[in-house]
């Protein structure tokens, strides 16, 4: 019998691998613990059990490398006919803020990765301030030659304002 | 029955009712305003009013479909409409009955708005563009819809208080296409109350790839090369205070008899009067904060949530204009729904509206009153003005009441630009392409307003949302989906061009004793459709939208179904979806004669005296701005009209 300690280190190192997000990044969400209570509360304890065994072992071996963790994972957790999409959910949950057709609560909403991994921000929350988005966003690389060049056509894009 | 007679008795504490409210108080009216909505919205003492805000605010937060209505309570008592209710219209769904509204079809109607105080001020986006001179002459110019029985000069006074009221920020020396020139539409000197707002980094980057392919690839209608032009987009949102903006506040001129622009007084909303601006003290604009705090909201802070809710309340809203009504002569109802208006069957005159007061919003029970005034003003929107006017027997001498439902239809395109452009900052539009806002092809198809969206693919595609479940879809997680989501979702473009529809006494609002609400009032039975004016605007507007993708080298996504959107028309082998627009108009029109419309320009009806419609509902065609601004002129036109008679 596993205590929820170990349950919550297995969750957090797999969130990491799971979402591309740092350790930091994801503790600095205030969401790790909450979001371990909800996968306890909405799936069997036995199948929490098995994928967070699977999880721990993956952690173990390879840290946080996703690029040496990328195979296990693609083929122990991620499959949608094991655990119960149980991987894919987890993802969902850390990157949208719901589980299933509900929102978990007004912090998971605001918390949703996806708006950082947008160089952007939850709509109507940590709100960046007047006329903020009139400049690229703070945190957006700068851009280099290659990007502005990969798709070109007819157009040449290499004096794109930026 | 009431023992209390007002002077004037409003419906609907919306944008039309508040600013009727404020302008009546002010000049010393005694007013009753009746709103069917919670008596917490409309709250205006401070910790009141933030909590309810607040609450508003979390709802949204929790709401998986952050649609317009999503933060807002929805009252079986006084139901509103619910995009997500939209169904198709077929075969064995006639009418479709989901929701509030009964849909007969043969298109779904496919726009809300909000029932509640305030209206849908809270959820609006928050443009204000002018209409354009060619607007009001539609028939006369390009035999198509009807004219105005008022002119763009008629109404410009009336546009710049409306400006002063919402607290438009925006270039006036910016504002350019078709029929536009700054001396003509605006004056000379004329500004705006505040500085514009800041077109969005994804504007530059799109207007440098257009002017681009303005340049080396032209767009060609009818075989001619079209340069597409840009304008910032006016708001009702706060920003920085124009220096140059003179007036003060719109007063009621007893002398003069009739409505002001102040350069001198101003309202003291503590003490309920007007104070003069001492000599020689000097004078700036000041954006009006949010309800709870002053200190709030005096700027926009990029919340990127206008629709539907701006946290900070720097967006306008309809009770920013109630809260500086003279409190000692307004009397507010709440949770009291108007249904039906009484008539003198002598006279003609209006004796008293009709309201059911309910306890809590799904009781059954309710109290009926009757509220009594000199003159009487429905204000609860386009689709309920009609329905209480309908279920009342009244104004309908014309045949006119309900009919000339219209919407702007927008068609939306979407695609990857080559550029990461970072959307979903910044107000949901800053700028917009006014190229076809008119001109000669009117006489053959609709004009349109072409909008750049801030908010990337958020509203065809609900990304990013979708963007992750697609990535999911292909078993991409980790480091790959960071990087897939950080690479496409800041290259999102979105377009929408929002066609003009034009009246057609077939598109309509009508009641069917078969259809009620929990207390009895009548549900709208919507009979909606699009001709083939509009299916060619899409087609035209399509066409030029394809070259522009493929010169400016924008992957383009569009694509319309029936299964993603039931307003779906088919036109010359081609399929296209089109959304509605929020822009809910032309239920009760204004017009020349009594034959064809239902109020004369002063918004009286023709048929009693004392019964004023106010709202979208008076505009016999829609051009193509976003109709609040329009609507609000009107209403301020309207309420001199009421001073001036309430003075005889």
């Amino acid at each position: 019998m596993e205590t929820n300690e170990q349950r919550l280190a297995a969750f957090y190192g797999i969130s990491v691998l799971l979402t591309g997000f740092n350790p930091m990044e994801l503790w600095g969400t205030g969401m790790v613990e909450p979001y371990f209570n909800v996968v306890m509360n909405q799936n069997p304890i036995p199948v929490v059990d098995a994928f967070l065994d699977t999880a721990r072992t993956i952690v173990d071996r390879f840290g946080d490398n996703y690029e040496r963790a990328h195979d296990s994972i693609a083929e122990q957790l991620m499959p949608d006919s094991l655990y119960g999409g149980l991987a894919q959910n987890i993802i969902t949950l850390w990157y949208m803020g719901n589980w299933g057709n509900e929102m978990v609560s007004a912090q998971s909403y605001i918390q949703g990765l996806v708006w950082d991994a947008a160089y952007a921000h939850p709509p109507g929350a940590k709100q960046p301030g007047y006329g903020s988005w009139h400049n690229p966003p703070l945190n957006a690389p700068a851009p280099t030659p290659a990007a502005q060049t990969k798709k070109k056509k007819a157009m040449p894009m290499e004096e794109a304002h930026h | 029955m009431e023992n209390v007679e007002y002077d004037v008795v409003i419906v609907g504490s919306g944008i039309a009712g508040c600013v009727m409210a404020k302008t009546l108080t002010q000049a010393g009216k005694r007013v009753l305003l009746l709103e069917a909505g919670l008596t917490a919205g409309i709250n205006l003492d401070r910790n009141g009013n933030f909590y309810n805000y607040q609450d508003y605010l979390n709802t949204y937060y929790n709401e998986m479909a952050k649609v317009p209505n999503s933060p807002y309570p929805d009252i079986p008592d006084a139901p509103s409409i619910d995009v997500l209710d939209i169904q198709a219209i077929s075969g064995a769904n006639s009418p479709s009955t989901k929701g509030y509204l009964v849909q007969a079809g043969p298109l779904p109607f496919g726009s809300d708005c909000l029932r509640g105080p305030g209206g849908t001020t809270l959820h609006w986006l928050g443009s204000t563009p002018r209409m354009l001179p060619d607007d009001f002459k539609m028939k006369t110019l390009y035999d198509r819809g009807i004219d105005w029985p008022i002119s763009y000069e008629d109404i410009k006074p009336f546009y710049e208080m409306a400006e002063l009221e919402i607290g438009v920020a925006g270039s006036v020396a910016e504002q350019n296409g078709p029929d536009v020139t700054r001396k003509k539409n605006y004056g000379q000197d004329y500004v705006f109350p505040m500085e514009m707002i800041p077109q969005s980094y994804l504007d530059h980057q799109f207007i440098d790839l257009v002017v681009k392919v303005n340049k080396e690839k032209p767009v060609k209608v009818n075989g001619k090369p079209v340069e597409i032009g840009f304008t910032p987009t006016p708001q009702g949102r706060n920003s920085v205070p124009n220096k140059q903006y003179p007036y003060t506040a719109v007063v009621w001129d007893s002398g003069k008899e009739e409505l002001v622009m102040e350069k001198s007084k101003y309202w003291d909303k503590k003490e309920n009067t007007y104070k003069t601006i001492a000599k020689g003290e000097k004078y700036e604009y000041r954006p009006i904060g949010s309800n709870w705090d002053p200190n709030t909201g005096q700027r926009c802070e990029g919340n990127s949530s206008c629709v539907p809710i701006c946290p900070v309340q720097a967006k306008y809203n309809a009770l920013k204009s109630l809260a500086q009504a003279d409190q000692r002569h307004l009397t507010v109802k709440t949770q009291s729904v108007a249904s039906r208006v009484l008539i003198d069957p002598n006279t003609k005159e209006v004796t008293g509206v009709e309201y059911k007061t309910y306890a809590v919003g799904d009781s059954l029970v309710y109290e009926t009153n009757i509220a009594k005034g000199k003159i009487y003003v429905l204000a609860a929107s386009a689709i309920e003005n009609a329905k209480i006017l309908l279920a009342s027997n009244a104004a309908n001498s014309s045949d006119q009441v309900g009919r000339n439902l219209m919407d702007h239809l927008c068609l939306l395109t979407w695609g990857l630009l080559p550029m990461k452009a970072y959307p979903y900052r910044g107000p949901g539009s800053t700028t917009n392409i006014p190229t076809w806002r008119s001109g000669e092809f009117r006489k053959e198809h609709s004009a349109w307003i072409c909008p750049v969206d801030n908010w990337g693919w958020a509203w065809p595609t609900f990304a990013p949302g979708s963007d992750v479940s697609n990535a999911l879809a292909k078993n991409i997680f980790g480091k790959e989906l960071r990087a897939t989501l950080s690479d496409t979702i800041p290259r999102q473009l979105l377009l929408h061009y929002e066609c003009e529809q034009l009246p057609d006494p077939e598109n309509r609002v009508t009641i069917d004793p078969a259809y009620r609400d929990p207390i009895g009032n009548y549900r709208p039975v919507i009979h909606y459709n699009v001709t083939d004016y509009e299916k060619k605007a899409f087609e035209v507007a399509k066409d030029i939208n394809d070259q522009l993708f493929e010169a400016g080298d924008i992957e383009d996504f569009t694509a319309y179904s029936l299964e993603s959107n039931p307003d779906f028309v088919g036109y010359k082998g081609k399929g296209y979806n089109f959304s509605g627009a929020g822009h809910i108009v032309g239920t009760h029109r204004m017009g020349k004669s009594k034959k064809d419309s239902v109020v004369n320009r002063h918004s009286q009806t023709w048929d009693h005296e004392n019964l004023y419609l106010a709202g979208c509902g008076n505009m016999p065609t829609l051009g193509t701005s976003n109709p609040t601004l329009t609507m609000t002129a009107l209403t301020l036109m309207a309420a001199d009209a009421i001073l001036k008679k309430l003075k005889n």
